[in-house]
């Protein structure tokens, strides 16, 4: 297992008509293998850019990105994505989709279609290996996108507003899910969200990020993803334990977005 | 008191869910206040079809043969003396070739046309859709050589490839090359970055990105360009069989022209017409078949 080491990452963007925009400035952070850290943040805080960072997708223009002490320089297969909706491949059938990743790495097929099938059972989806991706819902979509991203074995998971696309009574079933993933397979995700309550339930370690410029406002320690499972999760979101929290950061991020409105005011 | 039942009243939901005259359309759909506007059924009603064919046949038979006809046969034929001309070039053939001839000959010239044009517009397509350079230096070639009619380049590609079977199958290549590239161009611009970035982090390299995600992703945009490009092609063909052709659909229509047989002129047009309907039809149910995913994520 990985350590994740994030070193002064920042990201500048250059706007078209000159300019440009801070996404992120100086963060630092160090994620031990096997947490769930998920980030939090209004629009513009650079949560999105800071995972597109981690995944490879993006050079930050400042600072690096080690894991396990490997610089990261591109993306890879043992940092998995898994996004909101409409990456997985239409063309092909469920089970065709999960066994992507090992298609493309040449394993052999008969190894692949065991591996396949056992996904398909840890994320819910027996027998619907067959069906094609637009005969699915958008949650049974989503199952497909983590059993794909499971299928390699990445040592980090990278979810970007997973279940942002579902409604609310499949998404808190979701959430369900994602942390019996985590639980089983003991792997390291990082997850982007706009729901305080997601954040909250899911991570056992939470950003609350701010923007302009992009950074770390607050890190807090959680112990509800440790309990998720065991105990009934809506009982575990009515405790006032976790409504003080709720509340804290949702207070704490209405206030970035007023300043925010303010700024955008006093600039017109 | 007596059980009072009601009587039914005209034009309730009940009386109104009998099928109509042109075919039982969907209860849904049935129920639905608001169908003006509403794309969801894209069914088509099969009688309302027969009635427009029919109706257009009468309008045909009304001007021409019609208690008082106001066209003249001579430039008009009827339904009638195309109907005959048909059946003599089914039997006997024309100018010493067979039905069967003249056909295959047009239709195999939109063929080649077509493979040329694709074999090339594809590649170059994709090259334009993967690479900014070649996206640049492609674009303006593309552009102004696009709205350049086929007719229009009829004399000169006679002048470089001979008055036989080149010149038309280049023709042909012309009118179908263009259509290929913005449609392959079109496909490979529109795969959505994270199927791109997801394969790329489940250990896909570039070469496997581009055969197992740009590839089937463009499929959709490159079946409707080759639809097009088919459409385009036929509709060219009298313009390639304009010269020095002895077999074919269009070269008919100029030969019996300059002996005044409207009627067989008439007959070739509507073959063509058949024809060209009977090829979109095969391509819609190919791709029905090839792209089941079209429109449905």
């Amino acid at each position: 297992m990985k350590d994740l080491s994030v070193r002064n990452v920042s990201m500048v963007y250059e706007l078209p008509k000159g300019g440009s925009v801070q996404a992120l400035h100086d963060v630092s952070f160090d994620l031990e293998a096997g947490r769930l850290l998920t980030l939090l943040g209004p629009s513009g805080c650079g949560k999105t850019t800071l995972l597109n960072i981690v995944a490879g997708f993006l050079a930050p223009s400042g600072g690096s990105v080690e894991l396990g002490g490997t610089p990261i320089t591109g993306p890879g297969q043992e940092r998995g994505m898994v996004f909101q909706q409409g990456a997985l491949f239409e063309w092909q059938n469920v089970a065709q989709n999960v066994a992507f990743g090992p298609r493309m790495n040449r394993r052999k097929r008969s190894e692949t279609k065991a591996l396949v099938n056992g996904l398909l059972n840890t994320v819910g989806l027996t027998g619907f290996g067959d069906k094609a991706i637009y005969e699915l819902s958008g949650g049974m979509q989503q199952r497909v996108a983590l059993a794909r991203c499971l299928a390699n074995e990445p040592e980090v998971i990278l979810m970007d507003e997973p279940l942002g696309a579902l409604d609310a009574l499949t998404r808190e079933k979701m959430q369900g899910l994602i942390l019996k993933l985590w639980k089983e397979t003991g792997k390291t995700i990082i997850l982007v969200t706009h729901s305080v309550e997601e954040a909250l339930f899911l991570g056992d370690k939470l950003f609350v990020m701010a923007p302009r410029p992009g950074r770390i406002e607050k890190a807090y320690e959680l112990p509800f993803a440790e309990v998720g499972l065991s105990t009934d999760p809506r009982k575990l979101k009515a405790s006032a334990e976790f409504i003080e929290k709720r509340e804290e950061l949702l207070s704490m991020i209405w206030g970035m977005e007023e300043q925010i409105m303010g700024h955008e005011g006093g600039m017109s | 008191m007596s059980e009072h039942v009601p009587a039914p009243v005209a034009g309730s939901p009940v009386e109104d869910a009998k099928p109509s005259r042109f075919g039982r359309r969907r209860s849904m759909q049935r129920r639905k206040t608001v169908t003006f506007g509403d794309a969801s059924d894209v069914t088509t009603s099969k009688g309302w079809m027969l009635v427009s064919l029919g109706g257009l046949f009468l309008l045909w038979w009304w001007f021409t043969r019609g208690p008082e006809p106001i066209l003249d046969e001579k430039t008009f034929p009827s339904p009638f003396a195309t109907w005959d001309a048909f059946v003599d070039w089914w039997r006997d053939g024309y100018r010493r070739a067979s039905a069967w001839e003249h056909a295959s000959a047009s239709l195999s010239r939109v063929l080649k046309g077509m493979l040329i044009g694709t074999i090339i517009g594809i590649p170059v397509g994709f090259a334009m859709g993967l690479s900014r350079v070649l996206r640049g230096i492609f674009d303006p070639i593309v552009e102004l050589f696009r709205p350049v009619p086929p007719l229009a380049l009829l004399p000169m590609f006679i002048m470089w490839f001979g008055i036989g079977e080149e010149s038309k199958v280049n023709l042909l290549v012309w009118a179908s090359v263009w259509v290929m590239i913005i449609a392959s161009r079109a496909g490979v611009l529109g795969v959505s970055g994270s199927k791109v970035h997801a394969a790329y982090s489940l250990g896909a390299n570039k070469w496997q990105i581009l055969r197992y995600v740009i590839l089937p992703n463009a499929l959709p945009e490159v079946f409707t360009g080759l639809r097009v490009a088919l459409g385009v092609s036929w509709g060219t063909l009298v313009a390639a069989e304009l010269v020095g052709a002895e077999k074919g659909l269009g070269a008919s229509i100029y030969i019996a022209s300059r002996f005044f047989r409207m009627d067989i002129v008439l007959m070739n047009i509507v073959i063509i017409g058949v024809i060209g309907a009977l090829m979109d039809l095969v391509m819609r149910l190919l791709e029905s078949r090839l792209i089941p995913w079209r429109g449905k994520s």
